[in-house]
């Protein structure tokens, strides 16, 4: 079920009402009812995949517990690397077995030794990189004695499966999110409604960038060949923002969803694009990724590294941005899109004796200090980061290395087809949240705002007005291809 | 105990160029800016110099806040 679809809004008021008029009674069955509208969400996409789901969490609960009642190292060990192979195990098969296999057969062909193609016809079950992720690290915890598992089966098997943040994030931690499932939640009529505008605000930026920014930007990297510098470069510019609009968006109608079930996410994006330099923007785009990749991956790798200071703290990052590439798609192409943002942190790591890590899970929300000076490195971040989409957005790393001659040989022209709606709906959002950098997203209001009412609501309307009117052509999210 | 706090806020000040830095056994990252994924390892490192010890890398990445790291310098050193 997509967010953006007729569907959910008929889902999402049956669930809300149920959870909090009818079933309101009692905790368990409140979280039954998450965990069945959970699985109906899913099982709405493909409902065979739905196994992989509840194998995966009927696993990670059993080897939770083990983990936690033994107390030999070697059979903590044993019990966490049964999670992690059979996590990784169903991710290898469904997301990398043709990639690994197609790579491996041209390497002998590369070589001169002959074999015939073999790859299988899988499909990738939706969200499969995210739950995954999110139950290994509830296994991780426990093991490294930072989680005492619970005993709750069904709270467990809801906090793998929330519908709000099952199939693209934010990739949750149980120390997080699990306790809530075990205590009451208190509706708020504040929070639930500043949840119903992040959704808003979230369903703008999908609908009206992401959705509109698509046509014109796969036709640009479709025919790439036969297209100007001028268009290319534009071309990638627009990808920046309708992949920004995509994936924050969605997370922005995931969090407002759970808030409206008194559920607190995590937050995924803090306006990214206004980073002044690489690691800054790695600390606010998709933060649950990168704060899971930091600390399953980064740090035991950089501790393990350590006697080589700099030089191991550079091998570490790199390791992780390549790993980082392979979980975004089985392709050379988001592998080399991970290694160019490696790269970047070359001088980071480098020029100066001490400097900012990769992500923090550090509060950020008062608003920072910019000035003026600021908007050049924020351009160059900005310019730096579309290069790199150039090997995400591309379908293999030849087309994106050809995309990249073009831009660089050919004296630039002005584009074709500029997409004028799409950017004047860009330059709205990048200034809305330009003045809402402060806050959580875009349509928060302070509790003590002095924003009439009469005004917010004309703003929503014509929120809402513009999504009706210049919607683009429903596109699934990107981040469900992950 | 308050021996090695004192070295570890002289040892932490040093590595995050931060004179202001004050610790308790419950201090976590969360509550030092500079403390940071990064400047973690220069810590360890420091702190292994310092007083001459090894840690492994489990028990690195078992602690959760100041004491836990004082703990294992203890038992490091005191045994």
């Amino acid at each position: 079920m997509l967010f953006n679809s007729f569907e959910f809004f008929v889902f999402l008021p049956i669930v809300f009402v149920l959870y909090w008029f009818v079933l309101n009674k009692k905790l368990s069955i409140q979280n039954i009812l998450l965990l069945l509208a959970s699985y109906v969400f899913y099982g709405w996409w493909d409902i065979r995949f739905l196994s992989l789901i509840i194998l995966s969490t009927i696993l990670d609960y059993y080897v939770g517990q083990k983990i936690h009642n033994t107390e030999e190292p070697k059979k903590r060990k044993y019990w966490l690397w049964l999670s992690m192979g059979f996590n990784l195990g169903l991710l290898g098969f469904f997301k990398y077995f043709n990639f690994f296999i197609d790579s491996w057969i041209s390497g002998f062909n590369s070589v001169g030794i002959e074999m015939d193609p073999f790859t299988l016809n899988i499909i990738l079950p939706v969200g499969i990189s995210f739950y995954t992720f999110q139950t290994m690290s509830y296994s991780l915890d426990i093991h490294k004695r930072k989680l005492t598992p619970t005993k709750d089966f069904v709270a467990f098997a809801t906090f793998v499966a929330f519908f709000p943040q099952l199939v693209a994030g934010p990739i949750e931690r149980a120390s997080n999110l699990l306790p809530q499932f075990l205590r009451r939640r208190k509706f708020n009529f504040n929070i639930a409604a500043d949840g119903l505008r992040q959704m808003l605000w979230g369903l703008f930026k999908k609908i009206i960038i992401a959705d509109n920014c698509a046509p014109y930007v796969n036709e640009i990297f479709a025919d790439y060949s036969n297209q100007s510098s001028g268009t290319l470069i534009l071309g990638v510019i627009i990808f920046a923002f309708q992949i920004y609009a995509d994936f924050s968006g969605y997370t922005d109608i995931a969090i407002g969803t759970a808030r409206l079930f008194g559920f607190d996410f995590k937050r995924n994006f803090n306006f990214p694009y206004f980073s002044r330099n690489i690691s800054e923007f790695w600390k606010k785009w998709h933060i649950s990724l990168s704060s899971w990749l930091n600390d399953y991956l980064f740090t035991p790798l950089a501790i393990e590294f350590r006697n080589y200071r700099k030089h191991g703290i550079f091998t570490a990052l790199f390791l992780t941005f390549l790993i980082s590439g392979l979980w975004h798609g089985a392709g050379w192409n988001f592998i080399f899109w991970g290694g160019l943002h490696g790269l970047y942190y070359i001088p980071v790591i480098y020029s100066k004796k001490r400097f900012t890590s990769i992500t923090t899970n550090k509060s950020t929300s008062k608003k920072e200090d910019f000035s003026f000076s600021d908007f050049p490195k924020i351009i160059l971040t900005f310019l730096m980061v579309c290069l790199t989409y150039i090997f995400f957005r591309a379908s293999t790393i030849t087309d994106a290395f050809g995309y990249i001659k073009i831009i660089i040989t050919e004296i630039p022209r002005w584009p074709a087809g500029v997409p004028y709606k799409s950017i004047f709906f860009i330059i709205i959002v990048m200034v809305t949240e330009w003045f809402q950098r402060g806050k959580e997203h875009g349509l928060q209001f302070n509790e003590n705002s002095t924003v009439p009412v009469y005004l917010r609501w004309t703003i929503y309307l014509v929120l809402l007005l513009t999504i009706l009117v210049f919607s683009g052509e429903q596109q699934e999210f990107i981040y469900f291809q992950f | 105990m308050s021996n090695y706090i004192t070295e570890f806020e002289f040892l932490f000040r040093e590595v995050l160029e931060n004179e202001d830095i004050v610790l308790a056994n419950e201090t976590t990252a969360i509550d030092i800016d500079e403390w940071d994924s990064i400047n973690h390892i220069y810590l360890v490192v420091e702190i292994e110099k310092h007083f001459n010890i090894k840690f492994s890398s489990s028990e690195i990445l078992q602690w959760q806040n100041v004491g836990e790291m004082i703990d294992s310098v203890k038992a490091k050193k005191e045994s």
